[in-house]
């Protein structure tokens, strides 16, 4: 598995990018791969930069090609404790004056990744996602 | 990288990665509308939530003046990110 540090700030976001991309696009993983690990790469990074603006460590991230899809493991080693997995409600078919910008992120990674798994020990935080490619059916 | 600007049919074009670190681009132009416009995404690749918070930020200030964002050329991924959102019903939308 490939890893690589990242700096805590938003900044970092575009390095995450090419620093997945770069892996990804090596082995010819799908576009319909490629597309949900960056988001879900992205949105869970940024909370961690976001909700703990007192951390200092970097934040470590691997990447693991498996089954023609990618499995993303995401480390803080400064973390306050922060369950993704666990489901928070968004009225997404409320009005356009009823809908407040915000909480869309683990709406979306929810819906875009196969598996999600948390993990908090010690102010240790580890997130695994995986995707595989998108089958059709015939 | 991320790119927002009027083309010559009026239109405005998006392009690159609309994420976190591109927002701020992204809130100070649409910012600026004070009047219905069309948002032109078939050069735009990516959306994430930070994106998705400024497009709503907008077309809730211009429903306040009778306004609003279409936005056509989406391709199918950021159109399943809308989707997921429930932005499909809150703004006008076309796919590529």
């Amino acid at each position: 598995m490939a890893e690589q540090s990242f700096k805590r700030s938003i900044e970092s976001v575009a390095e995450i990018y090419r620093y997945s991309e770069d892996i990804m696009a090596a082995s010819a993983v799908d576009e319909s791969v490629r597309f949900p690990v960056h988001l879900a790469m992205e949105e869970l990074f940024v909370n961690l930069v976001n909700y703990n603006p007192g951390a200092r460590r970097e934040i470590l991230i691997g990447v693991e090609l498996a089954n023609n899809g990618v499995v993303v493991t995401i480390t803080d080693f400064d973390a306050a404790e922060f369950d993704v997995t666990r489901e928070r409600p968004v009225d997404t078919g409320a009005s356009l004056r009823e809908r407040a910008p915000g909480g869309l992120g683990l709406l979306l990674i929810q819906h875009m990744v196969d598996t999600l798994e948390y993990d908090y020990r010690d102010g240790r935080s580890r997130i695994r996602f995986s995707k595989e490619p998108e089958t059709t059916d015939v | 990288m991320f790119e927002i600007g009027y083309a010559e049919s009026g239109e405005i074009l998006c392009s690159g990665r609309l994420d976190a670190a591109q927002s701020a681009t992204a809130e100070a132009f649409l910012g600026g509308l004070d009047a219905s416009r069309t948002l032109d995404f078939r050069r735009l690749e990516y959306i994430s939530s930070a994106g998705l918070a400024i497009l709503l930020k907008t077309q809730k200030r211009l429903s306040g003046n009778g306004a609003a964002l279409r936005i056509i050329n989406v391709n199918k991924h950021i159109y399943d990110v809308f989707r997921y959102s429930g932005f499909n019903a809150i703004f006008e939308i076309e796919t590529l």
